[in-house]
């Protein structure tokens, strides 16, 4: 400690600047190569050594073969050099190695410069209020050096270098937030390379059975939506996200038809009953997937982006969420879609891949075989409900891996399973009995917080359903999770996956106190989301809307901001001119008293002093002059405020000689 | 114009600069006090300063295309404290007072130090000022604190001698983040007397002549009793003659002058300097001989003897002393200069 306090100027300088260094790289070295966390440490931690000892820097060709290796590396772990994850890989090491060079002024600011870009590129992988703060610390950490480094006489405390940037980031805040507000939202300049949001995670467009486990395990959110009005019930709030309808192996895809196009059917979507209007606020996935509750006859409004349904009912969009999207949906709880009678269309929703399951379609022999049941498919449909709910069936995440034949497997065997098995064994069985049948892929069900009205959809609330095609109504959804565990569907209930050791511990001491801070946390994080991170072109437009402006657009808010910048530079000169007039009030003073005497035609110039304005006085009137002597005598008290000040009094006697310069019996 | 003409051919562009810079400092009045206000501080981008609007620009380019809102932040909020750098920058020159001492006399083609006080009357510390000679690269970088303030020393090589004018000063400072440099430049109104470069390895110095009024000398030698002639140690000096306690002083060995002194006197005469060469008009023998009277006032001074200089028609009458030496070297500097 006291060593630290001791070291020579260079040195702390640079080891602050290391500490800020890794302190913008550090929350980033999960999505970063191993080697590349691994060599920035070492560098950082080797510099580190160097500028504490005092020794030489490297040479330069052992800078040179690093950067050669680490490029390669690069190379070799991203197959490319371009594109976002090799750019980041690539910068965090060009900001490591560049510690090692740090030799002149323009070096240090190459450092600044790249320590600003990794900051950036924190955030291609989470915009969350924790990322957010930390940059902020590490923002004001890089001005502090760089206004470290241009202090350079003697030592200065690195404090009074922290308070200038603390000084300058709090006054560059209004012109951020100015800025944050207008500066126009345009589309991306060029199309964002493809990598650009892998590692977030979202329902799949295929399911392997097992594949939704992990997101049942995913306590992160999915989508938030605020419904205006009165919710529906929450056993009604299905949000779907794709259809999936080919069975290829033990792995559901999206429907690949081997029908030609004519044949196949359209959404033929009816709505029924009351309008529910809500707003969503969909994290990013990077699938083109634009959740609505079922069914959205209208298109949702969705800026930024163009929207078709397709025949499964699933609004897609035409690039893919990349940032947090806010929307506008309208929906009918009450709906029919899909052909009213059979169709050849449907032949794509029977089709099973042969040889698996064979117990399964021994089952649905016998089935359709029963007597009771006749062949009625509503009656088929309530008998396989009824064994799942009678038949000693289980709602577990833990249903271990199961083999090929998945079905035969759920159904006679392990009897128990989370909602994708239970979906895929039911659709299964219904198309063995010739039932027209596909899984829905979505979110269902959702959790209100109560502190700001918004339904939480987490990735744990993925869920996969059914829908079975019945003559004469359509598609219709049938949800066999339902059956087998009337609690995962429709109320709060929900198994809950282990959760960490602080959170286990304050959850056994008080679980209503884990809830309440969940929930505060999560109001705080949604207002971070909706107010900074969801802030988008729409709500600029409204914003001018709100102002006055008709039908804005884009080039209205750059008219806007233009004119704001206009502006403070009209202030800002006409400040500058008013503090060019501006004048000691000490020379005020004296030339208020000098016009005075040179109305009673005394000689006094513009500049001149006090005393000499008293000797002319004395000069003219006489020293007995009573009127002149009080004059004088105020005159010489001017010199003194000026010359022989009282120690901080001097603004006070200042505006005592001000008032009584009034009261003075001027001559002449 | 002759000789600048090839010049301006091979570089008009720097010519053209110089030009622009001569007509620009003459623009200015010269003063010894100076407070920097709105139009006497200028301000511009520094080379760093361009590398950080690329790195704004290219963090805008990011925010947009990855549509990055926090990258918007990150963007602004540097950019807005750029902005307010840019104001604390000018702000750190401006108001600040700046004053010249009267510099000391120094010798041609030696460092002319001068000290200049700067004056803050904020309440907030004024950080990494630098001031230079302009268009010299030296700079003395201060602090000046809060209502306080700060000395700095400035240096030039002065090539002539002669009373002339400090060259002009610039104060700069790229506080806080070395994006943008303010400067002012400064014509100060003092005047600086430069003597001539005094000669490396001048030669020995001349004979003393035929005193005038040996009389006088001789009963001023009686009435301090001691001796009052020097010279410089020569080979074979007994020890006994050596003067310890002047020896003691210079550098060099100074033996008693037992006999010359109460007759003869030194001067240092242009006309005997032993340089060849028309030393009536200015020239390069003049110049040469003047710095050899240069050195020798010194080594007379140095050994603490008493030396008169005569100048063409100017005499000066020998004595010894601070006094003495500057006046000596003054009429020196000025020799031939209209003084």
């Amino acid at each position: 400690m006291q060593r630290l306090r001791h070291l020579p100027r260079e040195a702390r300088d640079t080891l602050f600047l290391l500490f800020v260094i890794a302190w913008v790289i550090a929350p980033q070295t999960s999505h970063l190569p191993l080697w590349c966390s691994l060599l920035a440490l070492c560098v950082l931690l080797w510099r580190g050594t160097l500028a504490w000892k005092g020794l030489a820097l490297p040479s330069r060709w052992w800078l040179l073969a690093l950067l050669v290796l680490t490029v390669g590396a690069t190379l070799y772990t991203h197959q490319t050099l371009l594109g976002r994850d090799a750019g980041v890989t690539l910068i965090v090491v060009l900001l490591s190695l560049k510690t090692l060079e740090l030799r002149a002024q323009r070096d240090a600011f190459v450092v600044f410069f790249l320590g600003f870009f990794t900051m950036l590129t924190n955030f291609f992988f989470s915009q969350s209020l924790l990322v957010a703060g930390a940059m902020l610390v590490g923002l004001l950490g890089l001005l502090t050096a760089l206004v470290n480094s241009h202090m350079p006489a003697g030592k200065p405390p690195l404090r009074d270098a922290a308070r200038i940037a603390a000084f300058m980031a709090l006054l560059g805040a209004p012109i951020m937030a100015v800025f944050f507000v207008l500066f126009p939202r345009i589309a991306p300049l060029w199309g964002v390379p493809g990598d650009a949001m892998s590692g977030r995670s979202g329902l799949s467009s295929t399911m392997q059975v097992g594949s939704i486990a992990s997101l049942a395990l995913d306590d992160s959110i999915a989508l938030r939506v605020r419904f205006e009005g009165a919710p529906p019930r929450q056993s009604e709030l299905y949000f779907r996200g794709p259809v999936l309808s080919t069975l290829d192996g033990r792995e559901w895809k999206l429907l690949r038809s081997t029908l030609p196009a004519r044949w196949q059917d359209g959404a033929n979507l009816q709505v029924d009953g009351p309008v529910v209007s809500y707003q969503v606020t969909l994290e990013p996935n990077n699938r083109p997937w634009i959740f609505v509750l079922d069914a959205a006859i209208t298109k949702p409004q969705v800026v930024g982006h163009e929207l078709a349904m397709t025949p499964q009912l699933q609004w897609l969009s035409d690039r893919p969420v990349s940032d947090l999207l806010r929307y506008q949906a309208t929906s009918h709880v009450q709906f029919r879609h899909g052909p009213a009678r059979r169709t050849p269309g449907l032949q794509d929703y029977l089709d099973l891949p042969p040889g698996f399951n064979p117990r399964t379609m021994e089952l649905a022999t016998q089935l359709q075989r029963d007597p009771r049941y006749g062949q009625d498919p509503d009656k088929l449909v309530a008998a396989v409900l009824e064994r799942l709910r009678t038949g000693g069936y289980g709602y577990t995440l833990d249903p271990g891996v199961f083999g090929a034949n998945t079905a035969d497997e759920f159904w006679f065997d392990r009897k128990e399973g989370f909602c994708e098995h239970i979906a895929s064994a039911f659709v299964i069985l219904m198309r063995a009995l010739d039932i027209p049948a596909r899984i829905v892929t979505g979110y269902q069900g959702g959790e209100r917080n109560n502190l700001d009205d918004y339904w939480v959809l987490r990735q744990s609330d993925a869920h996969a359903w059914a829908e079975v095609w019945l003559a004469g109504r359509g598609w219709t959804r049938v949800d066999p999770t339902a059956a087998v565990a009337p609690g995962r569907i429709g109320s709060l209930q929900r198994l809950q996956a282990p959760s960490g050791l602080i959170g286990s511990a304050l959850a056994s001491v008080s679980p209503a106190a884990l809830l309440n801070l969940r929930a505060l946390w999560e109001a705080t994080n949604n207002r971070w989301n909706q107010w900074v991170l969801n802030y988008s072109q729409a709500r600029q437009l409204d914003l001018l809307r709100n102002i006055g402006f008709n039908a804005p657009g884009w080039v209205d808010l750059a008219y806007v901001l233009l004119a704001l910048v206009v502006a403070a530079s009209g202030f800002g000169a006409l400040w500058t001119l008013w503090e060019r007039t501006r004048q000691d009030p000490w020379l005020r003073l004296l030339r208020r008293a000098v016009r005075h005497l040179q109305r009673a035609g005394l000689p006094a110039a513009a500049n001149s002093p006090p005393r000499q304005l008293a000797a002319m006085l004395r000069e003219r009137f006489g020293a007995d002059d009573r009127r002149a002597a009080s004059v004088c005598a105020w005159l010489l008290q001017l010199e003194a405020v000026r010359y022989a000040p009282e120690d901080g009094r001097a603004p006070a006697q200042l505006r005592l000689l001000q008032r009584e310069l009034g009261r003075l019996p001027w001559p002449g | 114009m002759a000789t600048s003409l090839p010049f301006a051919l091979a570089n008009p562009l720097r010519h053209l600069r110089a030009r622009l810079r001569h007509f620009w400092l003459n623009r200015l009045t010269p003063r010894d006090s100076m407070v920097l206000t709105q139009r006497t501080v200028y301000i511009l981008p520094t080379g760093a300063g361009w590398m950080l609007a690329a790195t704004l620009l290219v963090l805008l380019v990011a925010s947009i295309n990855y549509q990055l809102n926090l990258g918007y932040l990150l963007t602004f909020l540097l950019a807005g404290s750029a902005l307010v750098g840019m104001h604390l920058c000018h702000a750190t020159l401006r108001g600040l007072a700046l004053h010249l001492q009267p510099p000391p006399p120094g010798f041609a083609l030696g460092n002319s130090a001068f000290a200049i006080t700067l004056h803050n009357q904020r309440r907030r510390v004024r950080y990494g000022i630098g001031v230079s000679v302009l268009g010299a690269d030296h700079w003395a970088w201060t602090d000046v604190g809060a209502q306080g303030s700060a000395i700095v020393h400035v240096a030039f090589r002065p090539l002539r001698r002669g009373l002339q004018e400090i060259p002009a000063l610039t104060a700069e400072t790229r506080f806080p983040l070395g994006t943008f440099r303010v400067w002012t430049v400064w014509r100060p109104a003092s005047r600086l007397m430069v003597y001539p470069a005094p000669e490396v390895r001048p030669p020995a110095l001349p004979a003393g002549e035929a005193h005038a009024g040996a009389a006088v000398d001789r009963a001023r030698r009686h009435a301090s009793g001691d001796y009052d002639g020097v010279r410089a140690y020569q080979r074979g000096d007994p020890r006994k003659l050596v003067v310890w306690k002047k020896a003691a002083k210079a550098d060099e060995l100074v033996s008693r002058d037992t006999e010359q002194a109460h007759r003869l006197e030194l001067w240092l005469d242009l006309a005997h300097t032993g340089i060849p060469g028309n030393l009536a008009t200015a020239g390069p023998a003049l110049e040469l001989a003047l710095s050899r009277l240069c050195a020798w006032v010194l080594a007379a001074q140095r050994i603490g003897l008493d030396y008169g200089l005569r100048l063409g028609a100017l005499h000066i009458p020998p004595a010894s002393g601070e006094a003495q030496r500057r006046r000596c070297l003054e009429a020196l500097a000025m020799h031939g200069n209209g003084a």
